[in-house]
């Protein structure tokens, strides 16, 4: 396959009759590289005795694109040598991890390699790759788009999926990097575009529609598993003025898997977003039902890879390091998830808003698990049994079960040219049971609030600092934790968090942080995190040097999570893009 | 009118030939395993504070139920972080499941005649079919047989057990014993909160000779060569001897102690 597709790329410049100044003369080079490395030391204060013969974890990537008028091709390389903790072991390797070639002339574009794209919002395809998670589902094949009239867009996708290193070429049933083929298709009519008399109306309307259907076969000794599962999505987008309203609704047939238990029910996932929209004003509300949607190109799949669809998640996105500690990861075998967003800019001139006006926000979401009823299977009730249809669920019912719940309020002042404030209120619920896995742990519900202060002593000098603090309600208050309970309770308790950064534009940045466990319920889990760091811009490029304590968590990104263990050392990260 | 019908057409043909759907009254495959008479040994390394635990110890019994309970043994061994007892929370753990574990910081895990956990890696409870099925259509090298003598009243057992070769044979052979005590009754953490009378099926109790078993007298055996050995154990008097169980197998350290063959005999 790969030999194939590296003979259509040459094939396709030779084709284009690019001589070879010609191609130099009017080309544009682009790309980027970034190394991250860490060197890991024992750390008896965390509890981190053991490196297990592991000193140092280097992530790395280098790509480079480059375009001439319709054609545009790709490349990039990766290096895990090996790959840093918390990140999968299978990334270990280094190669060329993606390629790709592009002709697209307006009414057609044509592309082999690797693609990475999405239909709709994703949840019947989608492919991206994340640097920060060590994930990367492209789809190495062929990817036709065409454009017949001015807004409709037809595109077709062909492949297989990245597997870390697993090879692309048709493996062994019983291999264990065996995965399927994808194939869909997806069209687009956008009415404004299409039709000349809604050019500028202000009333907005797109469709939309898509279908993908995985082939893989059927390994399994004692189900039946369907070698070909489809899955199909309808969307509509309408807008008039201020106000914008988008759905999307997508059905997926019989789909037994490792995820999902190996039942036999179809998945259905339906979001909608209503959105409002004038100055100083925007309001947004989404909803969400997703019912087994989970979708995969290898059916015994249980990690976050080969996922041949995405859910979106619909949560408010925390950056500083104590709210962000429990970020909410989509649950795939279904949930029910709304969330309102509401931003209002107090003017400038007023009592409140002051000289350059008072940002506010208001932020709510909530996730509960959808209702699961018994149904008959060969005259017994069953709920979620292998091999049956799995269990009933009333479309609109919601389940007492609640996954997570976050409620915020923002404000952010600028006070004068010198100083500049942010502040953040959160109330929290978060299953870790559910999330992370802590078999019969609390359920985490906390209180957490930020001070974020930037002072500007000149031009080119200014300091920052944040103060957070974590307050949960109930862990377990005046409970003594027995030993073996112990690994659930890393993390928990009341935390405190300071940052100091002093920052001399346009190159230098330095800063000390701290994050401390004070109120942990286990007193030997009271710990200190200390970090240093130092960074150097030189337009772009980044090069930043930390030293200190990373505590255990997870990174998040669009819903979909991996978990960082405890770590001590030195982190140093390059990057740089041309 | 003509395209977008071609179109249309087009599309529904691709749509049906990209779906199989399944009856749902006929799911389940048909399987009969190979001849022969090798028989296989599931070690399920499990933890009653594990609550992923319950559907993969039934997964793997629905495996031993379809393709020969004659043939197919399952040893739960409970060990690791989500097996340490608290509170009712039964304890299971043994030295020797403790060893077998060796530090891997999940649970549910698996291995197959101990293929993959020897050298360090182990299987998810959906990986375990294929091995399962290539072990069962391996030639048989070994024959156990075990022979129980249980006194009630000072709760002695006697173990008896000849392990004979039924092929030519080179490597690093041992023989291992294990006692094995089923359907127990305790907490178990389950989807959504607790079982507290979950049945516990096939609970490792400990070894009668050691985590790595005794060596064979020789390391080249050949057909109809027959070794003798004879254990002795008293029973715990909270283990119920009449669910408790002799376990045994023999296993070849020249490859990391894959298991040859294995037998099951009620202390009663």
């Amino acid at each position: 396959m790969q030999k194939h597709i590296l003979l259509v790329t040459v094939l396709a410049l030779i084709g284009f009759g690019a001589s070879a100044q010609s191609f130099l003369e009017n080309s544009q080079v682009n790309g980027s590289f970034q190394t991250d490395a860490q060197y890991y030391m024992l750390d008896k204060g965390i509890d981190i005795t053991d490196l297990n013969g592991k000193k140092f974890g280097i992530n790395g990537f280098g790509k480079v694109n480059y375009t001439n008028g319709n054609f545009s091709a790709g490349i990039r390389f990766e290096a895990f040598l090996p790959e840093m903790n918390g990140f999968r072991s299978e990334l270990n390797g280094v190669g060329l991890a993606n390629f790709y070639a592009t002709y697209d002339n307006g009414f057609i574009g044509v592309t082999v390699g690797d693609i990475y794209d999405q239909f709709g919002s994703g949840l019947v395809f989608r492919t991206y790759e994340e640097w920060s998670l060590g994930m990367d589902n492209a789809l190495r094949g062929a990817r036709v788009v065409l454009r017949p009239t001015n807004g409709v867009t037809i595109k077709g996708v062909y492949g297989r999926q990245r597997f870390f290193w697993a090879p692309y070429l048709e493996r062994e049933m019983s291999a264990d990097d065996y995965r399927g083929i994808v194939r869909g298709a997806d069209a687009e009519w956008d009415l404004n575009q299409s039709i000349p008399s809604m050019n500028d109306s202000k009333f907005r309307m797109s469709l939309g529609g898509s279908f993908v259907s995985k082939k893989q076969a059927d390994q399994s000794l004692f189900y039946y598993i369907p070698e070909n599962v489809g899955a199909a999505a309808a969307r509509l987008n309408l807008g008039y003025g201020n106000w914008a309203f988008s759905t999307e609704y997508a059905y997926k047939i019989n789909d037994p898997s490792a995820i999902n238990n190996f039942i036999y029910k179809e998945g259905q996932a339906l979001m909608a977003s209503l959105s409002y929209s004038q100055k100083g004003f925007g309001a947004v509300l989404q909803v969400k039902r997703t019912d087994n949607m989970s979708f995969k190109s290898m059916y015994t799949g249980k990690q976050n890879d080969l996922d041949i669809n995405f859910i979106p998640p619909i949560n408010y996105t925390h950056t500083h390091s104590l709210p962000s500690m429990y970020t909410y990861s989509t649950q795939p075998n279904g949930e029910m998830a709304a969330q309102l967003q509401v931003n209002y800019t107090i003017p400038k001139g007023t009592a409140l808003g002051g000289k350059y006006g008072t940002k506010l926000a208001f932020n709510m979401s909530q996730v509960n698990d959808i209702v699961r009823d018994s149904i008959m299977d060969n005259g017994q009730m069953v709920i979620n049994k292998k091999g049956s249809l799995g269990y009933a669920s009333d479309f609109f019912a919601i389940s007492k079960h609640r996954f997570f719940r976050d409620i915020n309020f923002e404000i952010d002042k600028r006070i004068n040219k010198d100083w500049h404030v942010n502040a953040q209120y959160i109330n929290l619920y978060y299953d870790i049971e559910t999330i992370e896995g802590h078999a019969g742990a609390p359920v985490v519900q906390a209180n957490i609030g930020f001070v974020d202060v930037t002072y500007k002593i000149n031009k080119k000098q200014s300091l920052r600092l944040e103060l957070q603090g974590l307050w949960e309600n109930e862990v377990h208050k005046g409970y003594e934790v027995e030993e073996s309970e112990k690994k659930d309770y890393q993390k928990r308790g009341d935390w405190a968090a300071a940052l100091l950064e002093y920052t001399i534009s346009p190159h230098w940045s330095f800063s000390i942080a701290d994050k401390w466990n004070y109120g942990n319920p286990v007193e030997e889990y009271r710990d200190h995190y200390f970090t240093g760091t130092v960074t150097y811009i030189h337009d772009a490029t980044r090069v930043m040097l930390s030293g200190g304590r990373q505590s255990e968590g997870v990174v998040c990104v669009g819903g979909v999570c991996r978990t960082v263990p405890a770590s001590s050392g030195v982190t140093l990260t390059v990057s740089t893009s041309f | 009118m003509k395209k977008t019908i071609i179109t249309l057409m087009a599309a529904m043909a691709i749509a049906t030939a990209g779906c199989d759907k399944i009856d749902i009254n006929n799911t389940h495959k048909p399987y009969t395993p190979t001849g022969g008479s090798k028989t296989v040994l599931i070690k399920d390394f499990t933890g009653a504070r594990c609550v992923n635990c319950p559907e993969a110890a039934d997964y793997a019994h629905e495996l031993q139920h379809r393709l020969g309970e004659d043939r197919i043994f399952i040893l739960s061994v409970h060990a690791g972080y989500l097996a340490t007892p608290t509170g009712q929370f039964p304890d299971f753990l043994t030295d020797e499941g403790t060893a077998w574990y060796n530090n891997h910081d999940s649970n549910p895990l698996f291995s197959v005649d101990h293929v993959a956990l020897t050298d360090g890696n182990t299987l998810n409870v959906e990986q375990i079919d294929t091995p399962v099925a290539d072990a069962l259509a391996e030639p048989q090298s070994f024959d156990i047989t075990v022979e129980n003598t249980y006194d009630e009243s000072s709760r002695k057992l006697d173990v008896k057990s000849e392990v004979k070769a039924v092929t030519d044979y080179e490597g690093q052979l041992y023989v291992s014993y294990c006692l094995v005590e089923d359907s127990i009754v305790g907490w178990q953490i389950i989807p959504g909160g607790m079982d507290r009378e979950y049945v516990f099926r096939n609970v490792f109790r400990g070894t009668l000779n050691g985590a790595d078993g005794e060596p064979l007298p020789s390391n080249h055996v050949f057909v109809e060569d027959t070794f003798a050995f004879t254990h002795s154990m008293t029973l715990d008097s909270t283990y119920n001897a009449d669910q408790c169980y002799i376990l045994s197998y023999v296993s070849d350290n020249s490859k990391n102690g894959k298991i040859l063959q294995t037998a099951m005999q009620k202390v009663k």
